[in-house]
Formats: C-alpha cells, structure tokens, sequence
C-alpha cells in the first residue's frame, strides 16, 4: 500500500476512533455532561489524537529513511563495477522504478532493448542498462515492496492498537480536555520547530561549503583581492572587495532616495492627508511594494537606463558609456524601496500618541514644528529600524543589479560606470552547469555566506534599536 | 468639602477675559454642544463640571481652537478673548493657543529632557535670546508649576521619567513658560492620586494671581476646592453658571441639584 493511501486509512481509522471515543464517554454517563470532566468532543479529539501522533511519525520517518537502507542494502552488487559509485547508483534507481511503471516480472526481463523501453514509459537513461544494474534494480524493487508491506502492517497495527487503548481509556474522569490542550501545544511546537529547523539547515549548508571553499581557495585572497576574475579553466582571482564596493555603492544610492522620500510621503500620509486622500494614496504606495523585482529590473533595462542616457551620454554630457550604471540600479532600487520606508514609517508615525500632537499644538506650534519636534524624535527609533530594514532589503536585492548594473566587477568612484554586486555574482556563477567541487562554484556559498552575515547583523542592529528605544513615550 | 471655604472666596475681580455667546458644536452629525453662552472673567478659576459627554471638554477645546485639529467637529457662534472674535479668519489659531495655553487629562510631556521640555514653547515662539534668558524662563516656569526643588538636579533627564504627579506639573510648566493669558485644563488631576492632586489643585490656586484659568473637572468636590465660578453643563447645554458657592448650595436649576448631590451623573 503506498504511503498515501496509508496515510488516509490512518485518518479513516482517527475518525472512527474520534466517533467511538464520544460516544463511550457519553454512554458512560448516560447524556449527562455535569457528571464528565470534559465535553464529549475532548474524549473524541483524545482518541483521535493517541492514533495520528504515533503512526504518523512511524510513516513520516519511514518514508524518508527508507529509500536510503535500500540504496545502502543493494550498494554491494554495483561494488565490482566501472565508473562513479553514486552515479551508478542513480541509474539504479531509475531502472528501479522504470521496472515498476513497466509492470513487467522482474525476474524474466532481460538488458535487450530495455533502454528504448524505458525511454517510452518516460525514463530517459544516459546509457545502456548492463546486467548488474538490471539485477541492482529488480533487487532495489523486491526489497522497495517488502518495506511497503512492513510498513502497511506496522503504521496499521500501531493506529488500530492505539484506538482500542484510548478509547479503553476513555472514562467520564479522563482529563480529556487537558490532554487535548497538550496536543495543541505539541502541534504548535512542532510547526515552529519546522521553521527554525530549516534555517538551521541552510545555515549549516551555506558554513559547510564555504569551509570547502576556503579550503580549496585562500580565505585571504577571498575577503582582501581587489580583482574578481572567474574563469571555469583554471586561474581565477577571487576577491570579494570588489563586489562588497559594488553592493555597498548601489545600497547607498538606493537608500538615499528612498528614505527621504518615503520618509516624507509617510509624514503627509499620516499627518497631513484626508482621510479620504489616505484611502487611495497608501494602497497605491503599498502596490509599488507588490511589484516583483524583475519588473523594477526590466523597468532600470529599459526606460531608466537609456533615459540617463539621453543626458548623460554621448549625446549629452558624456558621462556615462552604456544604461546599465551604478546610478541606474541604484535610482531603481530606491523607488523599490520608498514603500517600504513609508509604509513601515507611517505605522511607527501613527503609534506615536495624539496626546503628542495636542500638547505641541496646544502650546501654539505649528503642524511642521510639531512633527519636527515632538513627532519625529518620537519616532526617530522606529524609523532607524525601517531605514535598516530597507538598507538589509537593498543589499540583497539581485534582478534589479543583474539588468540594471551591468555585470563588470569594479572598484571605481563614478556612478555612471558599470558595477555589480555579491548577489548578482552569485548568480552568475551558479548559472548553467557547475562542477561542484570547483573554487569558481563553490565560492558561490562563500559570498552567499558574507551576505547573510551581513544583512543578519543589519537586522539584528535594527531589531535592537526599535526594541531599545520603543519605550520611550509610553 | 470644606464649604466654609466657599463663602470666603467670592470673586473680587470681575473683568470678562472670554465672552462665549450662542456656541454651537457639532461632530459629523452628532450636535455636541447647544446654544452655549458664558464670560469668564479674568484672574478667577473657572470650573467646568457635569457628567461625562455632557460637552464641558468639547467646549474648554473651542476656547483655544484645539476642535480645529478634529476634521469632523464643526464650530459656530462668537467666542471673544479681550473683545476679538478667536474664529474671525484673520486670527491666526497658532498664535492664539499661545496666548490660551492648555494642560490636557493625562500627562503628555514630551520625550525629551525636562529642561527641552520646558523650553519649547519659548523656543518655538522666540521669547528667549540668549541661553541665559532661556534657562531664567525655564527656572521661573519650574518654580511656579512647584517642580523646581525635584527637578533642579535633573533637568536632562528625561521628562517621561518622572512620577505621574511631576509630569502633570512639567506640562503645568511647559505651558506657562509660554506666558500663556487664560490657562485651560482638561480634568488634570483625573490620572493623579490625591497627594499629588492636592498639590495640582494649591497650585491652580496660585495661578489665579496671574492667569484666568479654566478647569474641567469631574469631582465637584474639586470644583468646589478651587474654583470661585463654576458652569454646570448636561447634554450639551450649559445649564446654570455662576459664584461657585451659590451652586453648591442654593442651585437654582433641579437638574444641578440633581448632579451635585450625587443622583444623575
């Protein structure tokens, strides 16, 4: 039985555990519901609860540990063959499961036209299948159908036990109603347990390739090199100065400005605007953040880029040699950003009481002075948090510099020269087919790595300080 | 109450400072506050008293404007201060809220130092030259509002680090330090405990030497401490004004007497 269908007879099974256990804890008192310690659903729920918890974990864990011991089980008959273990392995796999959608006995197949077959029921092979593989395979197949069996019988045997010890449990002085608060508890955990568990694994991934890297490549080289200069054939310079320059560059333009004008439209938003101008105005603001970046980034290639050069070109000032800029990525970015700024800005704007506002204007300020003074200072931490926020947003912007910022490594002052960034490199040197153990791949992990550290202390920083600071007015 | 005390301070000095005539408010549709008229003289305490909604705060915020600040409230009829109208249009509101300052319900200081405080009404409004003349103005302000001893060796600490009674008397500062000629206060000792609403009502007191001041209040007992005029407002409509100790004693309108001896409210 495959593991879905398993997984609904398990909730079938639940369900009559949840119906059985109900009606047991209301027959046991015959209706009264004064006389049980829970509502009838709890001594349900409980049931229902005592079979999911534990055949689900054994389908869970089963289903994602089997495919390995059988791969480790049948690796002893490819050990006598040619060429890369693991590749020969995979091949297995696929012959594995082409077997199964040809539905054919494994025992009588034989190697002759296999590969053609195979190819038709839509399983492309790299090679002729050889007759070890095909023994691999239909051993990998007989073991894959005894483990689905074992399975069967242990997930069903644990769900159908459970249900008859819960619900032989179930008296009208069960605590159904805690055990049930338990559950909840449990499922919360688990589902946060899910989330920083997979941050971890990133985190661990990123560290471990980057160790691999460093091994392969100078660590000094990496952070203190001024030229970056990949080339697949060998010889690269690898130094990220030149990216961190690029990335810090365009950041800079991007956030000056978007945080005074997102600063400013958030004070007319929240200060100034009618409500009825505050109706459509902020939904307008907050649709520029809903545009994908890649739209920004066709919009820096098309409009921006050859609009700059209208004046700061060839035909104008001559500047600038192309429309992809430092200035033009940068100025893109920005207008990315201003919703951001804003939106977050006129939130911490708005949180600032009006017994403010009525204490300045009370006194006889004006509504400018009013919101230099009194509000603004209120606000200022709040505020620093957005502008961090949105500088950690810019530094790991990618499509916007990828078409917008040309693609030269450069340590240059001019704005009108062609830069790029860290995430834009990474980019490139994961795109197409990779040789994974090669410095010019793996130094992928090790950028990616410098940018989250980055953007991590950024927001840290900025958590800090509206943490630090929120106090103040309360 | 000390109702010995009533008798003793009938008002002396009988200027009008603020003539309100046929004041009418309106919030969206809601008519907040109906065909008021009252003269409020000057050097005295006025208070404001009724139950809650009655509109005695609604129209202590048209005595300076503050209803302006509200996009829905509507205001009409003839406030003067000294014989002009605050709602012609050549008066210029911000102007005006310096001259009729006002100490709100609960306390506002802003975040800033107790000295910047202080300061920023005579900033924003140029009364100082030099730093001298700012820090003399600031003492004065402290002195007067009784936060000077407390507040001397602490005047860069910030001023929402004060207990709730300092901070009501830092706003009391922050608002005379603009020399302010009527002083409006919104139910300011409502959030305070009594010791420290005994030392806000001493220096309300003290205040009347210099300014006309108007409290709104929801303890008549207040009212009847330290005002020598008193309006009673319900439902919008002023009802009775006059010498605070002839309406605690002998209201003439049964609906006061009702309130004042505890049976509507």
């Amino acid at each position: 039985m495959s593991p879905g269908w398993l997984f609904l007879l398990v909730l079938l099974i639940a369900a009559a555990g949840y119906v059985l256990g109900r009606s047991r804890a209301l027959s046991a008192t015959g209706g009264s519901l004064r006389t049980m310690h829970s509502l009838p659903g709890a001594y349900g729920w409980n049931v229902a609860m005592a079979v999911l918890i534990p055949s689900l974990l054994i389908l869970a864990v089963w289903t994602l540990v089997a495919p390995a011991v059988l791969g480790r089980l049948v690796t002893p008959m490819m050990a006598g063959q040619e060429g890369n273990l693991s590749l020969l392995m995979s091949d297995v796999r696929r012959v594995a499961d082409g077997l199964l959608l040809l539905g054919e006995d494994p025992a009588s197949i034989t190697t002759e036209g296999l590969r053609d077959r195979l190819a038709e029921a839509g399983v492309a092979l790299g090679q002729d299948v050889s007759n070890a593989t095909l023994a691999a395979a239909a051993r990998y197949d007989v073991l894959g159908a005894w483990s689905h069996w074992l399975l069967t019988i242990l997930v069903l045997s644990v769900a159908l036990g459970a249900a008859a010890l819960a619900v032989r449990r179930t008296t009208p002085t069960l605590r159904a109603r805690n055990e049930v608060e338990r559950g909840i508890r449990g499922l919360l955990i688990a589902a946060a347990l899910v989330a920083i568990a997979t941050t971890v694994g990133i985190v661990l991934a990123l560290i471990f390739n980057t160790i691999k890297f460093f091994q392969i490549y100078p660590a000094s080289e990496f952070f203190f090199g001024t030229t970056w200069t990949p080339s697949f054939g060998g010889g690269s310079e690898l130094g990220i100065l030149p990216l961190v320059w690029g990335t810090l560059y365009i950041s800079t333009i991007a956030l000056f400005v978007a945080v005074p004008l997102g600063l400013l439209s958030a004070v007319y938003l929240s200060e100034y605007a009618s409500s009825r101008v505050r109706a459509w105005a902020k939904p307008m603001l907050e649709v520029l953040a809903g545009i994908p970046s890649i739209v920004y980034g066709l919009f820096a290639l098309l409009t921006v880029g050859p609009a700059l050069m209208l004046v700061f070109g060839d035909g104008g000032l001559g500047w600038m040699q192309g429309g992809t800029a430092v200035i033009t990525a940068g100025l893109v970015m920005g207008i990315m950003l201003i919703p951001f700024v804003s939106s977050l800005s006129d939130d911490i704007i708005n949180a600032v009481p009006q017994a403010m506002r009525d204490g300045s204007l009370g006194l006889g300020a004006t509504r400018s002075e009013t919101i230099r003074q009194v509000v603004l200072p209120a606000a200022l931490p709040g505020i620093m948090g957005a502008v961090l926020l949105a500088a950690s947003r810019a530094i790991g912007e990618t499509m916007i510099v990828v078409l917008g910022a040309g693609a030269a490594a450069r340590l240059s002052l001019n704005p009108f020269e062609a830069m790029t960034t860290i995430t834009a490199k990474i980019v490139s040197q994961l795109t197409g087919d990779q040789d994974f153990s090669s410095p010019e791949a793996l130094v992928a992990f090790a950028l990616a790595m410098s940018l989250f550290v980055v953007t991590l202390c950024l927001n840290i920083v900025a958590l800090w300080i509206v943490r630090r600071y929120r106090e103040q007015y309360e | 109450m000390n109702d010995m005390r009533l008798f003793e301070r009938a008002a002396t000095v009988d200027e009008v400072k603020i003539r309100a005539k046929d004041v009418n408010v309106h919030y969206g549709i809601a008519h907040a506050l109906k065909d008021v008229s009252v003269d409020i003289g000057d050097r005295l305490v006025t208070a404001f008293i009724g139950p809650s909604g009655c509109g005695k705060s609604t129209f202590l915020r048209c005595l300076n404007r503050m209803n302006d600040t509200i996009a829905a409230a509507r205001v009409t009829g003839a406030i003067e201060l000294d014989g002009q109208d605050i709602y012609d249009r050549r008066v210029d509101p911000v102007q005006l809220r310096a001259k009729v300052g006002m100490v709100f319900q609960k306390p506002n200081p802003f975040p800033k130092s107790i000295y910047e405080n202080v300061a920023y009404g005579p900033r924003i409004h140029g009364l100082a030259r030099t730093r001298a003349e700012l820090d003399e103005i600031v003492e004065k302000a402290l002195r007067r509002a009784a936060l000077w001893n407390e507040a001397k060796d602490r005047l860069q600490s910030p001023g929402t680090g004060l207990s709730g009674g300092q901070q009501q008397r830092l706003c009391i500062a922050r608002a005379i330090a603009t020399e302010p000629e009527v002083l409006l206060m919104d139910e300011p000792a409502s959030a305070l405990d009594p010791i420290a609403t005994a030392q806000i009502e001493e220096l309300i007191d003290e205040l009347r030497q210099t300014y006309s001041v108007v409290i709104v209040t929801h303890s008549m007992q207040q009212a009847a401490r330290v005002s020598q005029r008193t309006a009673f407002f319900h439902l919008g409509h002023l009802v009775e004004y006059g010498e605070t100790g002839d309406i605690f004693t002998n209201p003439r309108d049964p609906r006061t007497e009702s309130y004042i001896s505890g049976r509507i409210g």
